[in-house]
């Protein structure tokens, strides 16, 4: 039995959102036929909210929720899955510079997985870094599909995939009710905690899937200048 | 639009294709009174010595053009644009056509309330500038 997840989305409990879980999930059950996906992953911006409880939205929409955390480091964004209180208390979630190899490697350790984010995303994605340090290590998957990627960025995440071997995930990075579950991740594997996605992501046996709807392009108009 | 009743999650808003020129954002910065130092909003040369790609719209535009989506949609009808709130995640740029989305996310019959996505996305489909806003219903 296969399982979709959304693997990167953003709540009201981030700074820069206003959507509500309750209306992510009336949101997905709305759009079913549209992206079939079969949870979602909230990883807030430096945070990890350990007490937060989800389980009467899961049990209303019959929906997974599960938490992780997006953290900003030397090489770009990363999704922490898997965090714990010694992850809590070994970083500083807030630090916008955590070092991203002690990163990886800690959390490894610790019992989690490190996933870079938007790697084909300018300043923030990891190509960019990959282009002027050294490689990072014991990086296993990064995320290939973003749905809030701009032209080109999918397409510098795929060149870093190829060159590297990654594994690929995909994630919609939602701010807006409306646009959660565009990106995701199927797992050929039955996921229902925490602990089965990060035992999942670790094993590489899964890929990005993309649900973003295709629109025509709009002709470039051509205007008069009568300044 | 219907009344509060006849609304639903999910119903669409839009889109709304706007072709927005360089003479009218110039008029726009001109009307705002934006001075000396609002050469990003006039002028291509100007915009580039800040290392953009040319001029781009001024934020206050971009938030006014999304705000249109919704009180087009609110109309002659016994409503209000209560709340907008935006984030702008690339400038957009003048001689371009933008198109704007909008979705009814959720509907709050406490106090007759609904809840709209908002955004503005360029030829390309690439969302430019993303927004929330909250419509109010008289009974």
């Amino acid at each position: 039995m296969s399982t979709i997840l959304d693997l990167h989305t953003h709540s009201e409990a981030s700074e820069d959102s206003r959507a509500p879980v309750e209306a992510y999930l009336n949101w997905i059950k709305l759009r079913q036929a549209e992206r079939p996906i079969d949870g979602i992953v909230l990883t807030e911006h430096r945070q990890f909210n350990r007490d937060a409880d989800y389980r009467h939205l899961e049990d209303k929409f019959g929906t997974l929720v599960l938490r992780a955390s997006e953290v900003e480091t030397t090489y770009g964004h990363m999704l922490v899955f898997g965090v714990n209180d010694d992850m809590v208390a070994r970083f500083d979630f807030a630090d916008v510079r955590l070092d991203a190899q002690i990163l990886i490697d800690e959390v490894a350790r610790m019992g989690g997985i490190v996933v870079p984010c938007h790697p084909g995303r300018p300043n923030i994605g990891l190509y960019e870094h990959y282009q002027s340090r050294p490689p990072l290590q014991n990086v296993v998957a990064v995320e290939a599909l973003n749905g809030g990627s701009r032209k080109g960025e999918d397409e510098r995440s795929a060149e870093l995939i190829a060159k590297h071997g990654f594994a690929a995930t995909g994630g919609s990075d939602s701010h807006l009710v409306s646009l959660i579950g565009l990106c995701a991740t199927k797992f050929s594997a039955y996921i229902k905690t925490i602990d089965d996605l990060v035992r999942e992501l670790k094993t590489g046996n899964y890929e990005p899937v993309d649900f973003r709807p295709r629109r025509k392009t709009v002709p470039h108009a051509v205007a008069m200048e009568t300044r | 639009m219907n009344s509060f009743e006849e609304i639903n999650i999910g119903d669409t808003l839009g889109p709304l294709e706007l072709f927005v020129s360089k003479d009218q954002c110039r008029a726009y910065a001109r009307t705002m009174g934006m001075g000396e130092g609002a050469g990003r909003f006039t002028d291509d040369e100007a915009a580039r010595k800040e290392g953009l790609p040319g001029m781009i719209i001024p934020g206050n535009m971009s938030l006014g053009l999304l705000s249109k989506l919704v009180t087009d949609w609110i109309g002659s009808s016994n409503a209000w644009l209560t709340r907008m709130s935006t984030t702008y995640r690339v400038p957009v740029q003048p001689d371009h056509t933008v198109t704007i989305h909008g979705f009814i996310t959720n509907k709050n019959p406490e106090d007759r309330t609904a809840e709209i996505d908002v955004w503005m996305e360029n030829e390309e489909s690439e969302r430019l500038v993303t927004g929330t806003a909250t419509v109010e219903f008289r009974k």
